[in-house]
C-alpha cells in the first residue's frame, strides 16, 4: 500500500509532492494591468492632425499661423523696442501726411470735425493694435494694424501732397520737404512691417532653438546680417522711391540738354508734376530693374565671381 | 496699392507702393532670385539640377552608426555639409528623417553661416520606435534673404538606408510542443516517452532499465521499483503565420495588430530557434510571402528582415494561404497564427481544416477594438459590440480545439501564450 505523502516540511520549505492544481488560467487581465510590455509610443511621437476649417480650405491654409512662443530673449526684446519706436514715428507721420480730406469717412460724416475724429481714431487704433501685436507677438493684431494704416491713407486727393498739420509752417511750404516727409512715412511703414515681422520670425527662431527643433551655428553672424539689412534695405528703398518721385525733375533736366524749350515745357507740365509723373518715374526705374533681372545679371555676376575664384 | 494710388491720385499711397516694391526688389536681388524673372519659372521646376548660383558649391555626406537595429534602438547620424564656393553662405540645412523617428539628441535642422571653402558636421541621434525599412535623406538646403521674403531651395540627393527589426520579448516558455517526433533529437519535448532531459512519468521497473533511471524515493514510498521516464526531445517544425492584411493596421500607427504580431513573431522565432527548432514564416496581405523552415542564427535574421518589411496591404483570405501551405508542412507541427481575426469569413473553416489534420494551432489575436478604444476612436457602445462579436468568434474557434488568446493591449506575450494554452 502506498504510503501517505509526508506532511510539509517545517519552516515553510517546498513540498515537492504536493502539487497545486489550478482550476483556470491565471488572470490575464490582472497581469495585463500590472505587467507592461512597454510598447506605448509617447504622445509627442504621434503627429497631430489639423483639419482645416471652411475658410482655410478655400484659401488653401490658415491666414495667420497660431503659434506659442517662449519668453522673448534679448534679440526679440530689442526688436520689440525698435518696433515701438518706429510705430510711434509712423503714427505721427501718418497723421501728418494723411489729412482726413478725401477719405471715406469724410464723405459719410456730417461734419469735418467728426471726420477728423474718426480719422484720428483709425490712426490711433492702428497704433494701439500694432503696439498690442508687438507686445503679445500676435500676427492677427499686427495684420489688423497694417490694414488700418493703409486704410488711413486711402483717400481721393488732388495729386499734390497735402499735409494735415504743419502746412502753415514755413519749413513745410517746400515741395522737397513734403516729398521727404512722404518718403519718410512710406519707409517707416515698410520698416514697421519688417520689424514687427522680425519680432515674430525671431521669436519663432528663438523658440525653435530653445525647444531643440533647430540648431543655429554662429548665430551672431546671422543676427549681424539682419541688423545690417535693417539699415541698408530701407535706405536703398528710399533711394529708389526718391528717384521715382523726382522723375518730374530728372526728365526735364535730361530733355533740357537737347532742347531748353522742351525741357522748360516739361517742367511746367501739370501731368508730370502730378501723381502720373510719379507713375512715369516708377515705370522708368523699374524698367531698368526689370531689364537687369530679365538678363539675369545677379546670377551672371555670381557665376563670374565663382569662375574667377 | 500702386494702382489704387494712381486711381485715387494719391501720391502718398503711390510712394508707399514704390517703397514697398523697391524693398521687395532689393530683397529678391540679394537672394539672387533673378531666375524667376529670367526664365519665368523656378529653377527647381526646370530640368536643370542646379538651383541657381546661390546654392551651387554646397555638398553633403552622411554616415550612420548602424545599418540594422531593433525597435526602440538609437542610431547616430553624422552629416557633413561642405561649402566648396569661395563665398560665405548662410544656409538652412534640414536632413529629412522618417516621420516616425524621434529626435533623441542634437537636431537635424540647422541654420548655419558657412564660411568659404569650409565644412561643418551636424550630429544627431534618432530613436527608432517602429520596425521597417527606412531611408534618411535627401538633405534640403535653403538660402533666404535676411527678411525671409524670398528663398531658394535645393535637395542634395544623399540617401542612406537602414533596417529596424521588431523588438523582441524574452520568453521563458511558450507551452508549444510538437506531437510528432522527428528524426533528429533536439531540445524540444514532444509529449512521448523517450530519450530526453525533462521528467515525463513514473513506471514500474522492467528488465533492461538502468539503475540510474530508478526513482529511489518512489521505491521507498511504494515498495516497488519505479523508474523515471523522460519526455522525448525532438526538433520541431514551427510555422508562424502573420496576418498582414490592410485591416491589421487598424488602430494607432504604433499600436495595432500588425505591430504586435510582428513583435510576437520575432520573439517566438528567437525562442524556437534557440531551442534548435526549425521555424518557417508566412506573411500574407496582398501577397503571400513565406520563408521556408530552417534553423540557426541566419534564419533568425531572414525572419526578422521579412518581419521588418511586413506592410499592411490587401485582403487575401486565410483559406488561400492554407491551401498553399498545407502540402508543405508536416502533419502535427505546431502552428502559431497571429491575426486580429477581422474581416475574413474563411478563418473558421481554415482553422477547422488545420485541426482536422491534427495540427496544434495557437492563435494570438491582438484586439484592434482595444487599440481603437484606447485611442478614443470608438465609443463605449461600439467597443462593447465589437468585443461581443469577437468573443463569439473566439469561442467558436476554441470549440474546434484551437488555442486562442484574445490578446489585449499591453499584455505581455508570455502572459498571452500562457493564457492561450490554458496555463
Amino acid at each position: 500500500m502506498a504510503a501517505a505523502p509526508p506532511p510539509g516540511p517545517p519552516g515553510g520549505g517546498i513540498d515537492i509532492y504536493r502539487k497545486e492544481v489550478r482550476s483556470s488560467a491565471p488572470s490575464r487581465k490582472k497581469a495585463a494591468g500590472s505587467m507592461k510590455s512597454d510598447s506605448i509610443i509617447p504622445e509627442d511621437a504621434i503627429p497631430e492632425v489639423h483639419i482645416p476649417g471652411f475658410i482655410e480650405s478655400l484659401l488653401g491654409g490658415p491666414v495667420v499661423h497660431r503659434q506659442k512662443y517662449l519668453k522673448p530673449d534679448g534679440m526679440v526684446r530689442n526688436l520689440q523696442l525698435l518696433s515701438y519706436i518706429v510705430l510711434g514715428g509712423l503714427g505721427i507721420l501718418t497723421y501728418i501726411v494723411n489729412p482726413p480730406d478725401g477719405t471715406v469717412w469724410r464723405t459719410l460724416a456730417p461734419s469735418s470735425g467728426l471726420a477728423t475724429l474718426m480719422h484720428t481714431l483709425v490712426i490711433f487704433g492702428a497704433i494701439l493694435i500694432g503696439g498690442i501685436g508687438i507686445m503679445r507677438r500676435t500676427p492677427q493684431s499686427l495684420l489688423i494694424s497694417y490694414a488700418l494704416f493703409i486704410f488711413a491713407s486711402l483717400r481721393f486727393t488732388s495729386s499734390d501732397i497735402t499735409l494735415a498739420v504743419l502746412s502753415n509752417e514755413a519749413m513745410f511750404q517746400s515741395e522737397r520737404v513734403k516729398e521727404m516727409l512722404v518718403i519718410g512715412y512710406a519707409v517707416s511703414l515698410v520698416l514697421f512691417f519688417e520689424l514687427s515681422n522680425g519680432v515674430l520670425r525671431f521669436s519663432m527662431l528663438d523658440t525653435s532653438i530653445r525647444t531643440n527643433e533647430v540648431y543655429v551655428m554662429n548665430i551672431k553672424r546671422v543676427v549681424s546680417k539682419y541688423r545690417r539689412s535693417l539699415i541698408l534695405n530701407p535706405l536703398i528703398a528710399a533711394t529708389f522711391a526718391w528717384f521715382a518721385l523726382t522723375m518730374n525733375e530728372i526728365i526735364p533736366a535730361i530733355v533740357s540738354i537737347f532742347s531748353d524749350d522742351a525741357g522748360e515745357r516739361l517742367r511746367e507740365s501739370v501731368e508730370l508734376g502730378s501723381v502720373y509723373g510719379v507713375a512715369l518715374g516708377t515705370v522708368m526705374v523699374f524698367l531698368v530693374i526689370g531689364g537687369v533681372f530679365a538678363l539675369d545679371v545677379p546670377g551672371r555676376l555670381a557665376t563670374m565671381r565663382e569662375r574667377n575664384s | 496699392m500702386y494702382l489704387l494710388g494712381l486711381t485715387l491720385r494719391n501720391q502718398q499711397l503711390v510712394t508707399v507702393a514704390v517703397v514697398l516694391f523697391s524693398f521687395l526688389t532689393y530683397a529678391a536681388w540679394r537672394s539672387s532670385h533673378a531666375d524667376v524673372a529670367a526664365a519665368g519659372q523656378r529653377l527647381e521646376d526646370s530640368e536643370s539640377d542646379e538651383a541657381g548660383q546661390a546654392l551651387r558649391g554646397l555638398g553633403a555626406m552622411r554616415r550612420l552608426s548602424a545599418q540594422r537595429i531593433f525597435e526602440d534602438g538609437e542610431i547616430e547620424i553624422e552629416l557633413r555639409v561642405q561649402n566648396k564656393s569661395r563665398f560665405p553662405k548662410t544656409v538652412e540645412v534640414r536632413d529629412k528623417v522618417p516621420e516616425v523617428m524621434r529626435m533623441k539628441k542634437g537636431s537635424n535642422y540647422v541654420l548655419m553661416d558657412l564660411g568659404p571653402r569650409r565644412e561643418t558636421t551636424i550630429e544627431y541621434t534618432l530613436e527608432c520606435p517602429l520596425r521597417g525599412f527606412y531611408s534618411i535623406g535627401p538633405v534640403c538646403v535653403r538660402i533666404q534673404d535676411t527678411f525671409g521674403l524670398f528663398h531658394k531651395e535645393k535637395e542634395l540627393h544623399v540617401y542612406d538606408d537602414f533596417l529596424i527589426f521588431p523588438k523582441m520579448e524574452d520568453l521563458k516558455d511558450t507551452f508549444v510542443k510538437s506531437k510528432v517526433p522527428k528524426i533528429f533529437t533536439g531540445a524540444v519535448q514532444i509529449r512521448n516517452p523517450g530519450p530526453g532531459t525533462e521528467f515525463f512519468s513514473l513506471r514500474e521497473y522492467i528488465e533492461g532499465d538502468t539503475f540510474k533511471q530508478i526513482n529511489w524515493s518512489a521505491y521507498a514510498r511504494s515498495g516497488k521499483l519505479m523508474v523515471n521516464e523522460r519526455e522525448r526531445d525532438a526538433v520541431s517544425d514551427i510555422i508562424l503565420i502573420i496576418d498582414a492584411r490592410a485591416v491589421s493596421e487598424t488602430g494607432p500607427v504604433a499600436r495595432n495588430s500588425l505591430v504586435s504580431s510582428t513583435r510576437a513573431a520575432a520573439s517566438l522565432a528567437r525562442y524556437f530557434l534557440n531551442r534548435r527548432d526549425s521555424v518557417g514564416l508566412v506573411i500574407y496581405g496582398d501577397e503571400v510571402i513565406s520563408v521556408d523552415r530552417d534553423t540557426g542564427k541566419k534564419q533568425l535574421y531572414s525572419l526578422l528582415t521579412k518581419l521588418a518589411g511586413a506592410q499592411a496591404r490587401g485582403e487575401t483570405p486565410l483559406r488561400v494561404v492554407i491551401n498553399r501551405l498545407l502540402p508543405h508542412i508536416n502533419r502535427g507541427s505546431p502552428i502559431i497564427f497571429l491575426s486580429c481575426l477581422e474581416d475574413d469569413p474563411t478563418i473558421v473553416d481554415s482553422l477547422r481544416d488545420f485541426r482536422a489534420r491534427n495540427f496544434d494551432v495557437t492563435v494570438l489575436a491582438p484586439s484592434s477594438a482595444d487599440f481603437e478604444f484606447d485611442a478614443k476612436r470608438i465609443d463605449k457602445v461600439g467597443f462593447e459590440v465589437l468585443k461581443t462579436e469577437r468573443n463569439v468568434l473566439i469561442n467558436e474557434l476554441r470549440g474546434l480545439g484551437v488555442h486562442v488568446c484574445d490578446w489585449e493591449a499591453d499584455m505581455l506575450l508570455s502572459t498571452a501564450l500562457a493564457g492561450a494554452r490554458g496555463f
